[in-house]
C-alpha cells in the first residue's frame, strides 16, 4: 500500500513481452533508435511501421497527421462495485484549472491526461433494488427486467460492445470481459433479483450477459493464441469447428423454430473462432501482426485468493498487455461484483466488508474506511494508467490512445443513488478528448451522453445511445 | 398415489368454464360462495385495507377490489387475485402512507389467498414444463467428462462460473447462457481432458476399443470406437448416419496426421464440441398435449438430478428397452442411484449421490459463499484455515448425503443427534474423539450444542458479517432459507440503524436493535427477523460456541409477534419444528426446482402440496421425497405445443 503505483510497475512494464519483440513492432524500432541517439520520427521509420502492420500506405490523415486506420484507440471501461464516499470525490474547481480530490490523489500524475466528470446520472436505474439495476445497467443504460431468471433482459446493449463492432475487423479478439469474483451465487428473494445481474456489465444483447475470464493466466493464453497462432492448431480447430456447426444445424432442424436461443448462442460462440481463424490465416491481405510480440515464457502466476492487490494488478497487467499487442481494443473490468463484500481488512485502517463499510449511515469511522477502500481502487486504476503510460507507441503512449473509463453505478454506497455518479476518463483517445479537465455538467445530465462521446472519439460515427441526449459539452476535442 | 397428468391443455379448460359462469350463472353461483375460513380472512382483509381505493368506475389503477364480499371468485378473477398476491407481497400495497396492516394479518391474508389460488389452479392437475433446452453447467460438464472419460480431473476447471436463476441453482435452464468465449473453453478443455485419457493406459484401453492392424483398416477401427463412444457422449441411441459422420472428421484428421491415436483424439475431441454433447436438449412435443419425456431424455433427467452426471450403462440399458417410465423401475434406480457406503469407521467415500448433495445444499444453503463471497476476518477468525473451512463447507453436504443414503427424515435438517466433523471442525466445536482430515460421522450429545443446520458452521458464518455475527443477517437467513418467507429490503426512505463499533458487544448490539421496535416500520418486519437471530447468539460467528462476549453474558431471548417466547437455539429449533410444514413445504419447492432444473410455475405448487400431504404420511423420509419427484408430472412429462 505504502508503495506508490507508479514505483510498482515501472520495471515491470515489458515483463511479458518478447525480449526481442522491441525490434520488431513499430514502437521497438523507436525505443531502439532512441537509444543509439537518433532522431524520433524519421520519414521512413512511418513507412516501415505501416509496412509491418500490412497497411496500405496511402492513407489520409488527420489533423493531427494520424491516420485512422493506423493508430488503434482502445476503450476499456471498469467498475467499482458499492460507490464512493461521496464528500472525498468531487475535485475543487472547474475546467482545466481544478484540485484533485483526496480519493483521487493517487491519479495526480495523469492530471492532464484525466477527465473528471460530475452530474451525470443514469435515469434508467433510477428504480428496482439498490443494487443489480445499478450493475447491469451501469454501461447499458437500460431498465433490467426485475427477475429471478426467465425473465432475465437488460433490455439493450452494453456501450463496450457497440465499440466492439467496431473494433472487431481489426483484431483477432472483439472484446475482453475481466473480473475478479466468480458470478455470485444464488439469486437474491429479498428484491426478486437474480444475481446474475450483479455480476455482470457486459451485454451483448438483451438476454446475453458476457461471462467474465478472472484467471490471469487464461488471459494470458488466449493473448498468447491470438497474437501467435499456429497454422496446425487452425486447421484442426476448423475440423471441429465445421463438425460442431454441422450438428447444430441438425439440432435446429429437429428442435423447430422455438427455443433456439441457446443453440444459435452456441453457433455465434463457434463462428467467432472461425473468423478468427480466417482473419489470421496468410492468404487475407490485410494480415493483422500484434504491435508487439508475447513472451510465451512469461506466463503470469496464479492469482492467490489471499492476495486481492496482486489479483487485480495481474488483470490490470493483462489489459495493459491486450491493448499493447493491438489484440483487442475493447475491454470491461469489474474490480468486485455488485453488493461485494469483500473484506478489506488487508488495508491499514480497514475492518470488514466493502458492501457493510459502504453503508456508513453518515457514522466517521466507516466514512473513514469507506475512503481508504475507494482510494485503494483508484490506486490500481492508477497502476494501469501508469502501465499504458511506460508503453511507448508512435507519438506517444498506449495511454494516448486510449480512453480508460473509471466509475460506479452508484454514488453513495448509503443512498444507492444513481445521480452524481463518480466517473473518471484517462487517456486521450488519439488526441480526440479535451483531456485534463474536471467538467460539471447541468443537474442530471445523461450518463449515455458520455458513451455517445465516447462512441464518437473512437470514430465510430454514433452519437446517440440508449437514453443519450447528445455528446458531452467540451469532451470531445474540436 | 400421484398426481395424474391433465387430460389436456390448461388454458382450454380453463376458457371452457369462463364460458360456463358466463351462461350459467345460476348453477356456477353456487361454487362462488366462499367456501373455507381461510377465504373469509381474506375476503374481511381486502374489505377492511384495499376496497377505499380501489372500488368503482375510478378504481386506483383501474384494478376494482368491490364485488368480492362474499368469496374471491377465482373461478372467474384468478388474474386479479395473482396481482394482489404479488403486489402484497412486496409490499407496494397496501401503501404505506395509508391504514398498514399488521405483519399477521397480513401474511395470514397471503396465505389464504395463495391457498384459494393453489386449490383453483390445481383442479386441472399438474401441468409439466417444455421440453428441456440447456447447457451442461460447469459442475456437470466437469462431472460428465469424467465419467465419459474415465479420468479424475476437474475438466471444467477453465469454463467460466455459472450464475443462478429460477429457485436459486446453477443448473436453471434461464441462466445458463453462452458467451462468445465458450466454444474456445470448450475446445481446450476437451484437449486437455483427451491427452489427459490417452496418457493413463486404463482409460485409453475403455476408451480405444479398437486398433488398425493387417485385418483392420484404421478407419474401421476408428468406426467401432466411435460405436462405443458416440451412445455414451451423446447420452442415447446413435444413428449410423451420425456414426459415418464422425467417422470421416476421423478421415480427415488421419489424413494430414497419420498417426492412428492423435486421429482419434481430434475426433473425440470433435464429439465433445458438439452442442449433442454440451447441452441437454429434448425432442419437441408436436402434440396438443403433454406427452412422456423420451426414456433417453429420461436417463439424463434422472442422473443430472441425481448424479449431475451422464447417465451410466445401466440406466442407457433401461433406457434402451424402454424401462424408463415404469414407475417400479424408476424407484428400483431412485434407490441405487441415491447409494453411499458407509465404511465401519464412520467414512462415506466417492458416492455419486454427493455430487447431488453437495450442489444442492451449497445452494439452498448459501454455504457456497464459503470462502468466496464470505471470508473472515483473519483478525477476528484467528483459528480459521482451510481444514476449517473444508469441514465446514462438507458437514452439510455429508449430512445430507446419509440422510439420502439412510432414507432419513427430514427433519433432521431442523434437529438431530448425528452430524459430519473432521478434525478442524470438531476441535472448533471441541467435540473429543478420533478425527482426521475426512469428515467422520457422528453423534451427538446435548452438551455439544450441536444437531440440525442451525448448529452448523458454514451456516452460522454465512449469515454473519466477516467480523461479527449479525442477529438481522441470521433471522433473515431462517425466514428465507427454513421457511421460504423471506421478508422484504428494507424501505428506501427508512434511515438504518446506526451500528457503531460497540456493536460488538453483544448487549449493546440488542439494544441498537431493540430501536427496530420504536419504529412502526420497521418492527412490521424486524419483530419477525431480529428474536430469531437473537436466539443464535451463542454461535460466534464461525459458529464456536460461547457463554459470553466482550465481558458480557449472552443474551439468547426472544418474542415472536404474537406473543411466543424462547430462549437459546434449543427452543427456537422447538419453535421451528412447530412449523415443520412450513419447512417442509420450501425443501419440497426447493428439491423440485433442482429436480426440473427451471424456476417453478403456479402449476408446480401442485405437485408441491400434494408431495408434502405424502411426506407427512410417510415420516418425511428423503426417498420418499425423491421418489414422488422422480415420478411427477413436471418430472416425467413434457408439455405439449400451444
Amino acid at each position: 500500500m505504502k508503495r506508490s503505483a507508479k514505483q510498482s510497475s515501472q520495471r515491470e512494464s515489458s515483463v511479458y513481452l518478447n525480449g526481442d519483440a522491441k525490434l520488431r513492432g513499430p514502437l521497438s524500432r523507436r525505443t531502439l533508435l532512441r537509444g543509439t541517439g537518433m532522431a524520433l520520427a524519421l520519414p521512413w521509420l512511418e513507412a516501415m511501421m505501416s509496412e509491418s502492420r500490412g497497411d496500405e500506405a496511402s492513407v489520409e490523415t488527420d489533423a493531427q497527421g494520424q491516420r485512422p486506420s493506423d493508430t488503434p484507440i482502445r476503450m476499456a471501461a471498469m467498475f467499482v462495485p458499492n460507490g464512493v464516499r461521496a464528500d472525498q470525490w468531487t475535485p475543487k474547481g472547474e475546467g482545466k484549472d481544478f484540485e484533485l480530490s483526496p480519493t483521487l490523489q493517487p491519479l495526480s500524475s495523469y492530471k492532464d491526461k484525466l477527465l473528471v466528470l460530475s452530474n451525470l446520472w443514469n435515469q434508467a436505474s433510477n428504480v428496482g433494488d439498490g443494487h443489480y439495476v445499478k450493475c447491469s445497467g451501469y454501461l447499458t443504460c437500460t431498465t433490467i427486467n426485475k427477475s429471478l431468471g426467465i425473465d432475465l433482459n437488460c433490455n439493450g446493449r452494453s456501450v463496450d460492445q457497440i465499440a466492439a463492432d467496431f473494433g472487431e475487423q481489426h483484431t483477432p479478439l472483439r472484446s475482453l470481459e475481466l473480473g475478479i469474483d466468480p458470478v455470485t451465487t444464488g439469486v437474491d428473494t429479498n428484491v426478486g433479483y437474480t444475481r446474475v445481474y450483479g455480476s455482470h456489465i457486459a451485454w451483448n444483447g438483451p438476454t446475453s450477459p458476457l461471462a467474465k475470464e478472472l484467471n490471469p493466466q487464461s488471459v494470458f493464453d488466449r493473448l498468447l493464441r491470438a497474437t501467435k497462432p499456429s497454422a496446425q492448431s487452425a486447421w484442426r480447430d476448423q475440423l471441429l469447428l465445421d463438425r460442431a456447426l454441422g450438428d447444430v444445424k441438425q439440432l435446429n432442424r429437429m428442435l423447430g423454430a422455438s427455443d433456439r436461443h441457446r443453440m444459435d448462442e452456441y453457433m455465434q460462440s463457434l463462428r467467432s473462432i472461425e473468423k478468427r481463424i480466417e482473419k489470421q490465416s496468410a492468404s487475407q491481405s490485410a494480415n493483422w501482426q500484434p504491435l508487439v510480440s508475447v513472451n510465451p515464457e512469461k506466463r503470469p502466476g496464479e492469482a492467490s485468493r489471499d492476495n486481492h492487490q496482486e489479483h487485480v494488478r495481474l488483470m490490470m497487467d493483462m489489459i495493459a498487455l491486450a491493448f499493447q499487442t493491438d489484440t483487442t481494443r475493447v475491454c470491461t473490468f469489474m474490480f468486485g461484483n455488485a453488493v461485494s463484500g469483500r473484506n478489506f481488512s488487508f488495508l491499514d485502517g480497514v475492518s470488514g466488508g466493502h458492501h457493510d463499510i459502504s453503508h456508513h449511515q453518515g457514522n466517521e469511522e466507516k466514512l473513514a474506511q469507506y475512503q481508504l477502500i475507494n482510494q485503494w481502487h483508484i490506486e490500481q486504476y492508477g497502476y494501469l494508467l501508469n502501465k499504458l503510460e511506460s508503453m511507448q507507441e508512435r507519438d506517444g503512449t498506449v495511454l494516448d490512445h486510449s480512453m480508460i473509463m473509471y466509475g460506479s453505478g452508484l454514488r453513495d454506497g448509503n443512498s444507492h443513488s444513481p445521480h452524481n455518479l463518480p466517473i473518471v476518463v484517462a487517456g486521450k483517445a488519439g488526441g480526440r478528448l479535451n483531456s485534463g479537465q474536471h467538467l460539471s455538467f447541468g443537474n442530471d445530465t445523461p450518463l449515455a451522453n458520455l458513451y455517445a462521446s465516447m462512441l464518437s472519439a473512437l470514430g465510430t460515427g454514433i452519437d446517440k445511445f440508449a437514453d443519450s441526449t447528445g455528446v458531452l459539452p467540451g469532451v470531445l476535442a474540436s | 398415489m400421484y398426481p395424474k397428468p391433465a387430460k389436456g391443455p390448461q388454458t382450454a379448460l380453463r376458457t371452457l368454464r369462463i364460458v360456463f359462469a358466463f351462461t350459467l350463472p345460476l348453477i356456477t353461483s353456487a361454487t362462488l360462495l366462499a367456501e373455507s375460513e381461510a377465504e373469509i380472512t381474506a375476503v374481511k382483509f381486502v374489505g377492511t385495507y384495499c376496497v377505499d381505493c380501489h372500488q368503482g368506475e375510478d378504481a386506483e389503477g383501474g384494478l376494482r377490489l368491490d364485488g368480492f364480499e362474499s368469496s374471491l371468485n377465482l373461478d372467474t378473477s384468478l388474474e386479479v387475485w395473482k396481482k394482489v398476491v404479488e403486489r402484497t407481497e412486496n409490499f407496494s400495497m397496501p401503501p404505506r402512507e395509508a391504514d398498514v396492516p399488521e405483519e399477521v394479518a397480513r401474511s395470514a391474508f397471503l396465505d389464504s389467498v395463495r391457498a384459494s389460488i393453489l386449490k383453483a389452479i390445481c383442479e386441472d392437475g399438474a401441468q409439466p414444463g417444455p421440453p428441456q433446452l440447456r447447457r451442461l453447467n460447469r459442475t456437470e460438464y466437469a462431472n460428465t467428462v469424467r465419467d465419459l472419460l474415465g479420468i479424475h480431473v476437474n475438466a471444467g476447471h477453465a469454463l467460466p462460473s455459472d450464475g443462478a436463476g429460477g429457485e436459486g441453482f446453477d443448473n436453471a435452464s434461464e441462466t445458463l447462457f453462452i458467451s462468445p468465449i465458450y466454444a474456445e473453453k470448450y475446445i481446450d478443455a476437451a484437449r486437455e481432458a483427451l491427452s489427459h485419457a490417452f496418457n493413463d493406459p486404463g482409460s485409453r484401453r475403455r476408451i480405444v476399443v479398437s486398433e488398425p492392424n493387417a485385418e483392420r483398416s484404421p478407419k474401421d477401427a476408428a468406426r467401432a470406437v466411435l460405436e462405443k463412444f458416440l451412445p455414451r457422449a451423446f447420452r442415447r441411441g446413435v444413428e449410423e448416419v451420425e456414426v459415418n459422420e464422425y467417422v470421416s472428421v476421423f478421415e480427415m484428421a488421419f489424413e494430414t496426421d497419420e498417426s492412428y491415436d492423435a486421429a482419434i483424439q481430434v475426433t473425440l475431441q470433435a464429439a465433445m464440441v458438439s452442442p449433442k454433447f454440451l447441452m441437454l436438449y429434448e425432442t419437441p412435443n408436436l402434440t396438443g398435449e403433454q406427452a412422456p419425456v423420451g426414456q433417453y431424455e429420461m436417463a439424463s433427467r434422472l442422473s443430472y438430478f441425481l448424479w449431475a452426471s451422464m447417465p451410466d450403462d445401466e440406466l442407457l440399458k433401461l433406457a434402451r428397452e424402454e424401462r424408463l417410465q415404469d414407475p417400479d423401475v424408476l424407484k428400483t434406480q431412485v434407490e441405487r442411484m441415491l447409494e453411499s457406503r458407509l465404511s465401519d469407521d464412520g467414512l462415506r467415500r466417492n458416492a455419486k449421490v454427493r455430487e447431488f448433495a453437495e450442489s444442492f445444499m451449497e445452494q439452498w444453503l448459501g454455504t457456497r459463499a464459503l470462502g468466496r463471497e464470505f471470508i473472515p476476518d483473519p483478525k477476528v477468525a484467528r483459528r480459521y484455515n482451510s481444514e476449517l473451512e473444508g469441514g465446514m463447507k462438507y458437514e452439510p453436504v455429508f449430512f445430507f448425503e446419509d440422510i439420502l443414503a439412510e432414507n432419513l427424515s427430514l427433519l433432521n435438517f431442523i434437529d438431530s443427534d448425528f452430524t459430519y466433523l473432521n478434525r478442524a471442525l470438531a476441535s472448533h466445536y471441541r467435540i473429543k474423539g478420533d478425527f482426521r482430515e475426512q469428515p467422520r460421522r457422528t453423534d451427538l450429545e446435548p452438551d455439544h450444542h450441536r444437531g440440525g443446520l442451525l448448529g452448523m458452521g458454514a451456516v452460522l458464518a454465512v449469515s454473519s458479517h466477516p467480523y461479527r455475527t449479525s442477529p438481522v443477517l441470521r433471522g433473515k437467513w431462517i425466514l428465507e432459507t427454513i421457511l421460504g418467507t423471506p421478508p422484504p429490503p428494507p424501505p428506501p426512505d427508512v434511515p438504518a440503524l446506526e451500528e457503531n463499533d460497540s456493536s460488538n458487544v453483544p448487549s449493546s448490539l440488542r439494544e441498537q436493535l431493540e430501536l427496530h421496535r420504536d419504529n412502526a416500520t420497521c418492527a412490521s418486519c424486524h419483530d419477525m427477523i431480529d428474536p430469531l437471530g437473537f436466539g443464535l447468539e451463542n454461535y460466534d460467528l464461525l459458529g464456536g460456541w460461547r457463554d459470553e462476549a466482550g465481558g458480557q453474558p449472552i443474551d439468547t431471548r426472544g418474542e415472536l409477534p404474537g406473543g411466543q417466547t424462547f430462549d437459546g437455539h434449543e427452543e427456537l429449533k422447538a419453535l421451528l419444528m412447530e412449523r415443520k410444514d412450513k419447512f417442509v413445504r420450501h425443501f419440497v419447492s426447493k428439491v423440485l426446482g433442482y429436480a426440473l432444473s427451471r424456476g417453478l410455475t403456479e402449476e408446480d405448487n401442485c405437485v408441491v402440496e400434494e408431495i408434502t400431504q405424502n411426506l407427512a404420511q410417510d415420516d418425511y423420509r428423503s426417498q420418499t421425497l425423491i421418489k414422488e419427484i422422480v415420478l411427477s408430472v413436471p418430472f416425467r412429462y413434457k408439455r405439449g405445443s400451444e
